[in-house]
């Protein structure tokens, strides 16, 4: 089962259940799923049938198919919502050991979990960036910056991604 | 107490109480990379755990596993063995949440009928295979498209990191100390060096030791962290009338319950990060036992990180919801001292990283009187599992 994909680990900005994620950092915007019926926010991207009944015997990787993404809760279609690129730090972790050799020349570097300004349910991994890790603390609020991420194993290409850092 | 949470469940389970018990026990040696492959770990496993039952292979008519692995499926068993005849089998076993849910499984089949000895094994050889894993154990996550995408990419990979951040939200929310984690691999690590066959046997640590080891991903540090193993175990469960007549004192299956998180997986995405499906399985299975936390001599749980020990005997009930770090601090873990001995062979973080299997046996030998850090007067004992989608809880008993 080892990774054969020759840009991991930048995303996969084609897959289609991730690809308004990436896409919209080129507008400059934070989107989101939202449902156009009930308004809910809806992260992680819903897969289509529950993970366990997708996944085949062999735990391969489903085929998936392009049509419209809906809400778990009422089943109306969701759309890329753009947010306030706002959140509060839920939770992170200096990590000083690469785990992956691509990571190698970025350790120390602070990983993350942000809770939504629109919903605190919307959980985002993401980086912390411009600040001292030991000036972090629960709940202290971020905003979004666009920044690229590069791997030196994975030459000549970067994906511009959201990033974080403390409201000023 | 309070509504159950929503954000999980426990899977629907009939009440297997007193039915069967496990009779057989069998363990390899228990090492650093060994060159062997988990096939031939879970033959030799297979092999013990049958012999210490007094019985024959070709009295095995069942036999559960981890499919995902399949390191020992019914083809290896008949072929190690030389045997052919026909075998009940479940790829539902195994270890982790499973080695907790495999007597469970066991029992149905007996009482349908199925089979009448039912061997479970795990064996694992990641200390081997792990160069050629990406991410060590975290290989099976890598592969997950969302992971893949939502999370490898921001530096949220693999497990010690997914672990740090849950340990901070622990600190967070409810004050919990660096010396509270330290206060679980203290006590992991005495266990280990009472027991010989201890990967870290012969490694004393303090708790000036565990507060020197290295931050992989700051709060965690190494020793918050299991060993990377080659080794593993079995057991045969059988009817409880079958069992009485059999070498070994019967241990009573009193109760199995399996808790299901409805993010799966993705630990970045369970609405309560900072607990366990053990909130919806220990009850399930503390009920269909009729007995309770407070009866429990003896408790072993998945113990990948210090957090996760924390959150399961908060889960499990031995204490309130985040007062796990005060509970734990002391000698309340100690095999001899303590209010709730604890992975008394030593865990995932100081025995061996076999991924629950070894927990199982380490019950089983407390309530035959045979551990090597034996708890007095031990009655009760439980194990937890855990995978982050899964958590079991298997209750266990001397039979009385």
């Amino acid at each position: 089962m080892a990774i054969t994909r020759a840009d991991f680990p930048l995303p996969d900005v084609d897959d289609s259940l991730t690809a308004g994620f990436f896409a919209a950092p080129a507008r400059g915007e934070l989107c989101i799923p939202r449902c156009e019926e009930c308004g809910r926010w809806c992260w992680y991207p819903p897969e289509t049938q529950p993970p366990h009944e997708a996944r085949g015997p062999a735990g391969g990787r489903r085929s998936r198919p392009e049509e419209q993404q809906v809400c778990p809760a009422c089943e109306g279609p969701l759309v890329w919502t753009r947010t306030a690129g706002r959140a509060r730090l839920f939770s992170w972790a200096v990590v000083q050991r690469a785990f992956l050799p691509a990571f190698a020349d970025m350790v120390p570097f602070v990983t993350a979990l942000v809770a939504l300004e629109e919903d605190p349910a919307v959980r985002i991994v993401t980086y912390v960036v411009d600040a001292v890790p030991g000036s972090l603390h629960g709940g202290m609020p971020l905003e979004v910056v666009f920044r690229p991420l590069r791997f030196p194993t994975v030459p000549d290409r970067q994906v511009v991604v959201p990033m974080f850092r403390p409201v000023a | 107490m309070g509504a159950s949470p929503d954000w999980g469940r426990a899977a629907d389970y009939d009440d297997v109480s007193g039915r069967v018990a496990i009779v057989g026990i069998g363990e390899t040696a228990y090492t650093k990379a060994s060159g062997r492959t988990a096939r031939e770990i879970g033959a030799e496993a297979a092999e013990r755990a049958i012999a210490d039952a007094g019985l024959e292979p070709a009295d095995v008519d069942g036999l559960t596993y981890n499919g995902a692995f399949a390191d020992f499926d019914v083809a290896a068993f008949h072929e190690h063995f030389g045997t052919s005849h026909e075998i009940w089998s479940s790829p539902w076993g195994g270890g982790m949440s499973w080695a907790g849910t495999a007597p469970y499984l066991a029992a149905q089949a007996i009482g349908a009928g199925e089979a009448r000895h039912v061997l479970n094994v795990f064996p694992v050889a990641w200390a081997t295979q792990r160069a050629s894993m990406t991410g060590g154990p975290g290989e099976v996550h890598a592969a997950q498209s969302l992971k893949q995408n939502l999370e490898v990419p921001f530096g949220w990979f693999p497990q010690p990191v997914y672990f740090a951040t849950i340990m901070r939200r622990h600190m967070i929310e409810f004050g919990t100390t660096e010396e509270q984690f330290g206060a679980v691999a203290v006590a992991c690590r005495r266990h280990a060096n009472l027991n010989p066959d201890a990967v870290m046997h012969g490694k004393p640590m303090s708790m000036a030791d565990y507060l020197a080891s290295p931050y992989l991903a700051d709060p965690l540090r190494l020793f918050d962290s299991c060993l990377i193993s080659d080794g593993g175990a079995a057991y045969v469960t059988t009817s409880i009338e079958r069992a009485r007549d059999l070498p070994r004192p019967p241990v009573v299956v009193q109760g199995v319950a399996e808790g299901l998180s409805g993010s799966g997986t993705h630990w970045s995405q369970q609405a309560d990060f900072t607990s366990t499906p053990q909130v919806f399985s220990a009850p399930a299975a503390f009920g269909t036992a009729g007995l309770g936390p407070a009866d429990v001599d003896v408790l072993t749980v998945y113990d990948p990180f210090t957090v996760v020990s924390l959150m399961q005997i908060e889960d499990m009930g031995f204490c309130p919801k985040g007062e796990a770090g005060r509970f734990v601090e002391g000698d309340t873990l100690f095999h001899d001292a303590g209010k709730l001995p604890f992975n008394t062979h030593g865990g995932l973080l100081s025995h061996a990283y076999v991924l629950g299997i070894a927990h199982v046996v380490e019950v089983v030998e407390q309530l035959r009187g045979t551990a090597a850090a034996q708890v007095p007067n031990c009655e009760v004992g439980v194990y937890g599992g855990y995978t982050g989608a899964h958590a079991s809880t298997l209750i266990l008993s001397r039979d009385r």
